[in-house]
């Protein structure tokens, strides 16, 4: 049927066949978004000994879609003294990216959209992208609290990619490509032993605290923090063009906890030997890390400005440095297994 | 090499579709009835005074340039990681003396208190 | 025209218009959005020429570093456009033979015949990474100029700090590592304290 196909439509047939594949990426991508918000709440929920949401549909699964109604319908407004270009812009650049750089994440052997070199490179370049919708949405606004939200949210941002960006570095001295699906290839082996967590476990935990920075979760939510700025850069911002903030920080964590299991935890690969690779480990793996996100929201208190800032620059940058020299003084050695 | 690229430019248009879309169809299906109130800067209860673009602390500006500085290094290390296995303990020595030279510039901006936040 | 051809006009007509734009934009954050476009069709342009590593790059330093630095001060200065317009006039002539110079020397370079690459690009294979070959290239045969970089870096940072520092004078703040270090004995002392009467002479 496909060659049928093909053949019907010629030229155009690639660009087509591509939009589809880019279709089935996204789309299960936004039902998770929303379905995430859902069971972010009945986790919060249940830890605070509270049943979360359970009134629309069987237990609340109707829930996300409900609200997704709600903000739909709602009024967009644009504050009087905004830029009104940039402050439409601004939530479309904070989604963008987080979308984009699902085009080279592999999802098993075959399964990956752009099987490019620099796979790791773009996603790197890609996050980097996202502090342009909160900095624009701040000062678009002009509101103070959402200006003052943005530049905190900025410099937090800016500070822990670096950090992200060393134990990338990392990962690729270990695997020796910037190809996702190669990564992944070279944990294979041993099962869970050959996975790229045991060499390179600091920098598991500098890759995934800095994520959750990075995403602007708790407890590294100062951007928002309800408490002082009430809700940070997008104070100003309601109806659909709220849901897309909203989207691309929870379309972000996903991605996070996808790449979290791709470079550290053995992507799709099972952990131990005598169970077959599957993409259902690639999903288990990515669900534990998102569960991870949300425990940490209800475990830890805020953190203060100086000590976010003093985590990032003065703990996470020496750490991944060091780990930087150690890996590769190990790998001149015949110690080194990976 | 490029066919490898072109869905990541498809996706990269396709994820300004799916930001352009729904704040279009928002725009049209949601109602629009602005009024003085609705419109002003959010404030605690009272109209707003000054601008709300002012300057900010020079701190700032320090870590968007240390940032500017720490990514160029990061750029200089991937290619660097991906062939390390290759270039050995040459290629690995040249980048030891590249970081122990940025490693003088980290520990000045240490000691000199840049990293504090007050 | 194949998809190729289409795809740098594409990107060479954005990055004009950005590069115009962000000259004749009069509010300065819009100037520095259209920059973030010319940088992006750059990249793509790039792209196109095959030089991956490059093209990244390009959107992972300057689009997501150096832009954010210029917003940041673009945003925060309070710029007043019409004493920038004053001088407009003035500085045109020399704007103007600026332009003029580096329009020669772009027809000189493209139209000679020794420096123009008059063979059409070497396409390579879907696997050949243009990463690896920098990578092999750069810590061994340019480890001089490669080092000469970190010494660039590094007067920058230094030369950022001295110009930015500013110490505030009377600032409280804590060491975080003294906090964790602090022992009970350091902070709580138990007093031994003899009861003066005894429970059942009270409830009496």
């Amino acid at each position: 049927m496909i060659e049928t196909l093909q053949n019907l439509l010629g030229v155009a047939w690639t660009p087509l066949w591509t939009l589809v594949k880019i279709v089935l990426i996204v789309a299960p991508l936004m039902v998770g978004v929303a379905y995430l918000t859902y069971v972010e709440r009945k986790v919060i929920g249940y830890m605070q000994v509270r049943i979360g949401p359970n009134r629309v549909g069987y237990y609340g699964l109707l829930q996300p879609l409900a609200d997704g109604m709600k903000l739909f319908f709602k009024e967009i407004i644009i504050p009087a003294g905004s830029n009104k270009f940039l402050f439409v812009l601004a939530p479309v650049l904070c989604l963008m990216p987080a979308l984009a750089a699902w085009a080279v994440v592999p999802f098993n052997a075959e399964l990956v959209l752009a099987n490019v070199n620099a796979g790791l490179l773009y996603i790197l370049a890609m996050t980097s992208l996202g502090v342009y919708g909160v900095i624009l949405a701040g000062w678009a606004s002009n509101s103070k609290y959402a200006f003052l939200g943005s530049l905190r949210s900025a410099a937090q941002i800016v500070s822990y990619e670096i950090a992200m960006g060393f134990a990338l570095v990392c990962v690729l001295m270990a695997s020796g490509s910037l190809n996702l699906g190669d990564i992944v290839n070279g944990q294979k082996g041993a099962g869970l032993l050959s996975w790229y967590i045991i060499p390179l476990f600091p920098m598991f935990l500098v890759y995934l605290i800095s994520g959750v920075a990075e995403t602007n979760r708790a407890p590294f939510d100062l951007a928002e923090g309800e408490s002082e700025i009430v809700a940070g850069f997008h104070v100003e911002y309601s109806g659909m063009a709220f849901a897309l903030f909203f989207l691309g920080e929870y379309a972000n964590m996903i991605l996070i906890a996808f790449l979290t299991a791709i470079m550290f935890m053995g992507g799709w690969l099972s952990p131990v030997t005598f169970l077959p690779d599957s993409i259902v480990w690639l999903l288990a793996k990515a669900s534990f890390v998102l569960f991870l996100f949300l425990w940490f929201r209800a475990t830890f208190p805020r953190y203060r400005y100086d000590q976010l800032m003093r985590l990032g620059w003065k703990v996470f940058i020496p750490i991944s440095l060091i780990w930087v020299v150690v890996v590769g003084l190990w790998m001149q050695t015949p110690l080194w297994l990976w | 090499m490029l066919e490898n690229y072109f869905p990541v430019l498809l996706f990269i248009c396709v994820g300004l579709a799916v930001g352009v879309v729904p704040m279009v169809l928002g725009k049209l299906a949601a109602p629009n009835r602005p009024d003085d109130a609705k419109l002003s800067p959010y404030e605690c209860g009272f109209e707003a005074f000054e601008d709300a673009r002012m300057k900010f602390d020079v701190r700032y500006y320090l870590v968007a340039i240390l940032f500017i500085l720490f990514d160029l290094e990061i750029a200089f290390l991937f290619p660097w990681a991906v062939v390390l296995k290759e270039i050995g303990m040459f290629g690995f020595v040249s980048m030891m003396i590249f970081l122990a030279i940025l490693v003088v510039g980290f520990v000045y901006e240490w000691m000199k208190g840049a990293l504090e936040w007050e | 025209m194949n998809v190729e051809s289409l795809v740098f006009y594409v990107f060479a007509a954005l990055m004009i218009f950005a590069g115009l734009r962000v000259i004749t934009a009069r509010n300065p954050v819009h100037s520095a959005m259209f920059l973030v476009l010319a940088f992006c069709s750059a990249s793509g342009i790039w792209m196109l020429l095959e030089a991956e590593f490059l093209s990244i790059t390009l959107v992972l330093v300057y689009v997501g570093a150096v832009m954010v630095l210029f917003l940041f001060v673009v945003m925060m200065l309070d710029i007043n456009l019409d004493q920038l317009r004053e001088g407009f006039w003035r500085w045109f002539p020399f704007g103007a033979a600026l332009a003029l110079v580096m329009v020669g020397e772009m027809v000189y370079v493209l139209g000679n015949r020794k420096t123009a690459a008059t063979e059409g690009l070497v396409r390579h294979a879907a696997d050949y990474s243009n990463i690896k070959e920098l990578g092999r290239l750069i810590y061994t045969d340019y480890v001089y100029p490669f080092e000469i970089a970190a010494v660039v870096l590094l007067v920058a940072m230094v030369a950022a700090i001295a110009l930015t520092l500013r110490r505030r004078i009377g600032v409280k703040s804590q060491n975080p590592g003294k906090q964790v270090l602090v022992k009970k004995a350091d902070r709580l002392r138990i007093v031994p304290v003899a009861a003066e009467k005894s429970g059942s002479d009270r409830a009496a």
